[in-house]
């Protein structure tokens, strides 16, 4: 099957609710004011930030796309809204194709459970089976590097340790979209290394790629197309080399 | 029809009955590191619980004048279905920011998913502490009706689907007002006096009636009236299926409408 990904009009909102705004009093206080004028324009009288604006792409299958764009820009909320994790505020979204997202990959660790349980707690919370993350336990086992220290409470790993074990109980996923923040700057070099070629791996073996990052040359290397974000909006989107260089020239 | 084509809350719970597997498993593991580190694991919530209702059994049982046989199956299945309801009603708030936060952040699953995890895990420890009902039961009556085949699940799967729909309400109402949270947990406490859990409906003399104000009443009611073999009561499941009916329309309505909201609320 062809994957494919396509946005149209997309606008995303985050409302600010302050500690005024959190409270029921308050709301009650409002509501009594006005009845319920304001009870179903709740949003209007809060504070919003406008994460992403007028967001328009298709992505076809054997993209590769480098999000590019300073802190704040938008690139893990764009993530996260291809992830499913955002609705948008409004605009169309048509994903064809399952998705990985390795974008917070350490979630929902647990620092009583050993390294092992924590790898099948991992696999379980991104709806593998058991019998399945068993099956391709050898080799994440040997991934990490580990050891026997996958038999300890992950409390006593230190955080290089941890962030090996993240990333190794990440890789079990094969899918047709992956959605890649990027996190791999920790574990020592030669982790590095060995995650970075898993990593150009998984990206050859998925059919859309996107990979956001401040590594230019390793975008360079792995991203066919570019999508440039500023304050929320696509200020490029072309290919990569040129990308970079609209990048460059804005952000010196 | 288009109020069911592209429902959220029917997506939802396709969703979650499809993926079973992840929400069940990860309770159970929830489960078992609730437990970890413990030498006695969970049977000392288990102690716990035949300890404070022993004792209170022969102390209630002295002030209410009563046959301390009868009233300890009563007591013992009231007080164990309460520590099941309360701790559902008391966890309500936390579903949606509490631990539950980093993974809605993180990870694509419907928040409907983490009600689930949350609410049988209650389950699961509900039936940890099920057999100690049967045994007190069976060793004080020497007989437990038939009828509790039928009537037990049946209960259980009652409460267990309100459970379900009250967290998700509740959690959704406090992730966005985060007051209810202090408010059920100074609530809860003379819940328990309210009830008929410690004393039996007849106690009330003329005024018995005031019990069906309470809707904890129908839901204690549902599981224990037939499994320590007291008399029949259909207000009881009249009561509990008007709520869940009101829980479920509640439900409906809110989900659908605000469901994707909750993850910008927490």
């Amino acid at each position: 099957m062809k994957s494919k990904i396509l946005l149209e009009n997309i606008y995303l909102d985050f409302p600010i609710y302050d500690s005024e705004s959190f409270s029921l009093r308050n709301k009650i206080a409002s509501m009594s004011k006005s009845a319920f004028a304001r009870m179903s324009s709740e949003d209007k009288v809060n504070k919003v930030v406008h994460g992403l604006e007028d967001i328009n792409f298709t992505f076809n299958h054997g993209d590769k796309i480098a999000l590019l764009g300073p802190n704040g820009s938008g690139k893990t909320t764009l993530l996260k809204l291809l992830s499913g994790i955002y609705t948008p505020t409004s605009g169309k979204i048509l994903i064809e194709g399952n998705i990985s997202c390795m974008i917070d990959i350490g979630f929902g660790f647990q620092g009583d459970a050993t390294g092992y349980e924590n790898i099948i707690y991992a696999g379980i919370s991104r709806g593998l089976r058991k019998k399945d993350i068993e099956k391709i336990m050898p080799e994440i086992e040997d991934f990490s590097g580990l050891g026997e220290f996958l038999d300890m409470p992950l409390r006593t790993y230190s955080s290089g340790m941890q962030a090996r074990l993240a990333f190794s109980s990440a890789i079990a996923s094969a899918p047709d979209i992956l959605l890649m923040d990027e996190f791999f700057s920790t574990g020592d070099i030669e982790f590095s290394k060995k995650s970075e070629d898993k990593i150009f791996e998984m990206m050859d073996a998925s059919s859309i790629l996107v990979f956001a990052s401040h590594d230019l040359e390793l975008l360079k290397k792995v991203c066919n197309k570019a999508v440039c974000l500023k304050h929320g909006q696509i200020s490029y989107y072309g290919n990569t080399e040129e990308a970079i260089n609209h990048y460059k020239e804005f952000y010196g | 029809m288009n109020f069911f084509k592209n429902n959220l809350a029917l997506e939802d719970i396709i969703y979650i009955i499809k993926n079973y597997y992840s929400w069940s498993y990860l309770s159970y593991f929830d489960l078992k590191l609730k437990y970890r580190r413990t030498f006695l694991g969970p049977w000392w919530v288990v102690l716990g619980i035949a300890i404070s209702a022993t004792a209170m059994c022969f102390l209630w049982s002295t002030i209410f004048n009563l046959d301390w046989k009868e009233y300890l199956t009563y007591l013992y299945s009231g007080f164990i279905i309460w520590m099941w309801i309360s701790q559902l009603v008391v966890d309500a708030p936390e579903t949606f920011y509490g631990e539950a936060e980093k993974y809605i952040k993180a990870y694509p699953n419907p928040p409907l998913f983490y009600v689930f995890r949350k609410c049988s895990l209650n389950l699961l420890l509900f039936l940890h502490h099920l057999p100690l009902i049967l045994i007190v039961t069976y060793a004080v009556n020497k007989k437990i009706e038939l009828n509790v085949l039928y009537s037990l699940p049946l209960g259980m799967f009652v409460v267990f689907l309100n459970s379900v729909l009250f967290t998700t309400i509740v959690g959704m109402i406090s992730a966005r007002y985060r007051d209810i949270d202090p408010l059920l947990k100074s609530i809860m406490p003379p819940m328990l006096l309210l009830t008929p859990v410690l004393w039996k409906a007849e106690m009330l003399g003329s005024h018995i009636n005031y019990i069906y104000l309470n809707p904890f009443t129908y839901f204690v009611g549902i599981i224990r009236n037939d499994l320590i073999g007291l008399d029949f009561d259909i207000n009881i499941w009249i009561g509990a299926l008007v709520i869940t009916i009101f829980q479920l329309i509640i439900f409906i309505i809110l989900y659908s409408k605000k469901r994707n909201r909750i993850i910008f609320w927490i």
